[in-house]
């Protein structure tokens, strides 16, 4: 096995293999940059280049991308908020206060170096698990797996906040969300109401650009100003790797989760990194700062996103079955080059095993090394007027969730669940356990069927199947006791400032998720039974949970909303509706001409910058989008009235 | 009038015939330049990257592009989603009989269109043929279902299999397991034949089919280490329409076939003739490259010759042989038959199965 290691090793000190890795580690990094361009986006857009390459080296350039996407998607969700990549939307909740702290370096650099460690331990852990990854995943059977979800989803139990019944009826808003779509268990379409859109899910990207990017900027706009007060980058670099080095012990096992967050199925890197969040904070003892800035709380979920790259890895070559959309496209290339994943990979093909391990590790730290390099210039961004940055910012994301589909649908999302998210934001309803919740809720149902339909009640005495179920109970206690403690707990970074929506608001957003939570479930019972049972588990609950949420809001003291609150309220709502109208100007014009226009009428009109600023400003920006769209592949409808 | 002098005719005879000569030659410049030089062909795929149909048409691209008259560069456009409905949609929106958008479709296409299923609006008949790519399904079982060969199944019990949708591809193994009477239960909701194939691994359905290719990668070593047995495959058709043994695994009888010994009589009754139905576009003719009825000629015969060509490719066929299967690449010319056929259903079939799916399974088609 070693002989091969070595064989790939060598191929290294090929410039043209350098080369290809580079290729692919800048292309991963940029793209990881742009808001919702994850792993899929990098790869498809290097996938017209392979055909005229060997195997080993498109296989260098493609895993160099993959591999440093979660190290770059970091970036925008420090600096702005916005997820870079759905799996990165944890790092929101710590990462970007730190930056309106100042302390964006800190925060930046922290990340780069637990992404390095973590995606060399996932590839270690990798190597060394070749010879026994098959019986070890197979080991797993659908009861492990269900019982992995949902200790998943009790982690979402530590991040619900100071009211958690909010954050459970959120984690149950999120399971329902998640069974939109193809039912796993019955032929059935969930809640599709009849559009071709629907029936294959709410996308991922959509939600989560949406619940944190889109009401994070409709906030920092509202707030005016930039992103960070303070000035000063300072010896935030230094610090941030010292905290590395002093929670080595988060990092290990961040790491450790992530991994098998992509070598076990259903788990993806998403799951994965909440996964890794919400154990960081359950054994964290002082948990007052986390959701305000805690630095442990970028560093757990940036060690795990990498690593499950690695994970992803084994069930790709291994079994041929893809790990996430990245490894699909991975796993297609290799058919194209005749080679054929599955158990024959490690006897037949181990050379480009390692050359694809060796390809990760080496991209891993480039990537880094980069990040590292260009962060103190994008972290000057905190310091611009945030107006400026806005229209750069929307029309990236806007490209981002439109590349999952393609189609409307994902601009509706996009905008549906801003404006939600961002109502959830200044109520008090954590986004957390939401994400979660819409993450685990198709596997859950999945393996749930699985192991009732194939094992019958047995399935709950496996003895993996106890382990986990303790565990659970125990992650429950665990969680119960700390509120009843009166622990500080967790609480996602409300909005600064006085509260911009009072008690009437408060109740008005209850009482609507009551009104989605029962019509949800009126609809369910109408689906054949095993399609009906999980929509029903999610929401009757949930509908108990939200009339007391009702009365504890009306006997709630009333909270006095000033005229600054108001005005900053009203303000975000003028923000958002302009959002919606690029989405009207798109509808009507076509991309290209909505964004001028957009983009246009934002600087001038709004920000007030001087014309022949906005004038290229525009130019630039449309330029950009048109040459990212055309490398993406994206295929924008014509506008209704004409124009493109 | 003046008499045109015989050295003028003389010169006006030899510009005519310069005339003629250069005509000609521009003629037959024009006529020889192929109609493909110099474009670039679209092909649609209405399925997400990196899916079967989508690796095909990756595959045979760059060999097409080497073999076909004017060497036409090829571009794949992805157009996931909505049960493919969505990127058929936008072919039969954007295509024109220019030839230079092509369409790749698999039996996810086939299916509703046999199944009377309005939500799909396309309608095959505006669209020829090209290039058409059978695939094989092998279905075999785990030993620990007691199952040693095919006529074993009639006495088996509990068998468990792992399906993705019952309006899908499984509907063709489900439909076999009625048709053979077998204590089989279908499980469905996972996401993919991969995953169907680790629960198989992983002991949880001791029953399952594959793909030829994903049959010959991930399945064959199986057998080698005695955890999986082959049984039957669901056949491919001859130049005549019959059911016959499927070429790229000779050695396994085919579902009809396994019929005929467990009962002792050919097959009959309302499972086989909607396995004969739906077998065709599921398996035989899975694969097509589809171009506008109305394309020129020419073009036809590029993609045609190319085929030809194709076949002889000893690279071509060595390399696609691993990831297609085995299974010749083939014209659509000579095909049109067999796929019209295909697709067609008679009234008391296609409510027969609409029936079953909505009963067994709980399928609600429009």
């Amino acid at each position: 096995m070693w002989d091969a290691a070595l064989i790939a090793l060598e191929r290294f000190a090929d410039p043209l293999h350098i080369g290809m890795l580079m290729a692919g580690v800048l292309a991963g990094t940029v793209i990881g940059i742009l808001p919702g361009m994850g792993g899929i986006a990098s790869v498809a857009i290097l996938l017209p280049f392979i055909f005229k390459l060997d195997v080993n080296t498109a296989m260098v350039l493609l895993i160099g991308s993959v591999a440093v996407v979660h190290t770059s998607d970091t970036i925008t969700s420090v600096l702005i908020g916005t997820p870079g990549s759905a799996a990165s939307a944890t790092t929101v909740l710590d990462g970007h206060p730190l930056a309106k702290q100042g302390q964006a370096g800190r925060a930046l650099s922290a990340a780069f170096l637990s992404s390095l460690i973590g995606g060399l331990i996932g590839a270690v852990f990798l190597t060394l698990s070749l010879p026994i990854a098959r019986p070890l995943v197979l080991l797993f059977g659908s009861p492990e797996l269900l019982m992995l979800c949902v200790l998943g989803l009790s982690f979402a139990g530590f991040l619900t906040g100071s009211q958690p019944l909010k954050g459970a009826m959120s984690a149950c808003l999120g399971l329902l969300l998640g069974s939109v779509g193809a039912a796993p268990t019955e032929a059935v379409y969930r809640y599709s109401f009849d559009q071709l859109y629907l029936l294959d899910g709410i996308p991922l990207v959509g939600v989560a650009l949406g619940v944190f990017g889109i009401a994070e900027i409709v906030d920092l706009l509202a707030k005016g100003g930039q992103i960070s007060e303070r000035i000063g980058l300072g010896g935030g670099w230094i610090q941030g790797m010292k905290d590395v080095m002093h929670h080595w012990g988060i990092v290990v096992r961040g790491s450790l989760i992530g991994v098998w967050a992509g070598i076990l199925p259903g788990i993806g890197a998403t799951a994965g990194s909440w996964m890794a969040y919400g154990h960081v904070v359950a054994m964290a003892r002082d948990r007052e700062r986390f959701g305000k800035g805690d630095i442990r709380g970028v560093i757990g979920p940036e060690s795990a996103n990498n690593s499950v790259e690695a994970g992803d890895l084994i069930p790709t070559l291994l079994f041929s079955v893809p790990g996430g959309a990245p490894s699909a496209i991975l796993l297609g290339a290799l058919y194209f080059y005749g080679i054929q994943p599955g158990p024959r990979m490690v006897q037949e093909n181990l050379d480009l095993v390692f050359t694809i391990i060796w390809g990760f590790a080496f991209a891993n730290a480039i990537g880094a090394g980069l990040c590292l390099l260009l962060s103190p210039a994008l972290a000057r961004l905190t310091w611009v007027p945030f107006g400026k940055l806005a229209p750069a910012i929307v029309v990236t994301i806007f490209i981002g969730a439109f590349q999952s589909s393609q189609d409307f649908g994902d601009l509706f999302v996009l905008l549906g669940l801003g404006i939600v998210g961002w109502l959830m934001k200044q109520l008090g309803w954590a986004r957390a356990p939401f994400l979660v919740g819409f993450v685990l809720s198709k596997p859950t149902e999945q393996y749930l069927w699985l192991s009732i339909s194939r094992y019958g009640a047995e399935w709950l005495w496996r003895p993996g199947v106890i382990v986990m179920g303790l565990l659970l109970l125990a992650t429950i206690v665990w969680i119960i006791y700390g509120k009843f403690k009166g622990k500080q707990s967790f609480d996602e970074e409300s909005t600064e400032g006085p509260p911009a929506l009072g008690k009437t608001a408060s109740i008005l957003f209850t009482v609507f998720i009551l009104v989605i939570l029962t019509g949800a479930a009126y609809e369910a019972i109408s689906y054949p039974y095993l399609g009906a049972i999980f929509p029903v588990a999610a929401t009757v609950p949930a509908i108990f949970m939200a009339v007391i949420q009702v009365v504890f809001d009306l006997r709630a003291p009333a909270v006095g909303v000033g005229p600054e609150a108001r005005n900053r309220t009203r303000t975000a709502m003028g923000y958002f509706l302009s959002l919606v109208l690029y989405f009207f100007l798109i509808w009507f014009f076509g991309f290209l001409i909505a964004t001028a226009l957009f983009t246009f009428l934002f600087l001038y009109g709004w920000v007030k910058m001087p014309l022949s600023r906005t004038l290229s400003y525009t130019a630039c920006l449309v330029g950009v989008a048109a040459l990212l769209g055309w490398m993406l592949g994206l295929y924008w409808p014509e506008g209704l009235l004409g124009g493109w | 009038m003046k008499k045109i002098g015989f050295k003028a005719r003389r010169s006006m005879c030899s510009l005519l015939a310069g005339c003629g000569l250069a005509l000609a030659l521009a003629a037959q410049a024009l006529a020889a330049a192929p109609y493909y030089e110099g474009k670039t062909i679209q092909v649609i795929v209405p399925f997400p990257v990196a899916g079967g149909s989508d690796v095909w048409i990756r595959t045979i691209a760059p060999y097409l592009e080497k073999h076909m008259a004017g060497s036409p560069k090829f571009t794949v456009r992805n157009i996931g989603g909505g049960r493919a409905i969505p990127g058929m949609m936008e072919f039969a929106r954007k295509v024109t009989s220019d030839g230079l958008l092509v369409l790749v479709s698999s039996a996810t296409n086939y299916f509703p269109v046999l199944l009377g299923d309005k939500a799909a609006k396309y309608d095959f008949g505006q669209w020829k043929p090209l290039l058409v790519n059978p695939v094989g399904g092998v279905v075999y079982v785990s030993p620990g279902s007691g199952v040693k060969r095919a006529e074993d199944l009639a006495k088996a019990k509990d068998l468990i299999y792992g399906g993705i949708s019952a309006i899908g591809l499984d509907m063709i193994p489900l439909i076999s397991f009625e048709l053979l009477e077998l204590d089989a239960r279908g499980g469905l909701g996972f996401k993919g034949r991969g995953d169907a194939r680790i629960a198989f691994e992983r002991g949880e359905t001791n029953i399952d089919y594959q793909t030829t290719p994903a049959y010959n990668a991930a399945v064959v070593p199986l057998i080698k280490e005695g955890k999986a047995i082959p049984l039957m495959t669901f056949g491919q058709l001859d130049d005549n329409g019959n059911i016959v043994r499927d070429p790229a695994v000779p050695d396994l009888p085919t579902v009809p076939e396994v019929y005929e010994k467990i009962k002792g009589k050919k097959p009959s009754g309302k499972f086989w003739d909607t396995y004969k139905i739906f077998m065709p576009s599921a398996f035989a003719v899975q694969k097509i490259l589809w171009v506008h009825r109305d394309a020129p000629a020419e073009a036809l015969r590029a993609f045609y010759a190319a085929s030809d060509r194709l076949g002889k490719d000893k690279e071509f066929v060595t390399k696609t042989s691993k990831i297609l299967g085995g299974y010749p690449l083939m014209r659509g010319d000579r095909l049109e038959k067999t796929i019209l056929q295909a697709f067609q259903i008679d009234a008391q079939t296609q409510r027969f199965v609409r029936e079953w799916v909505g009963k067994k399974y709980h399928v609600k088609l429009d």
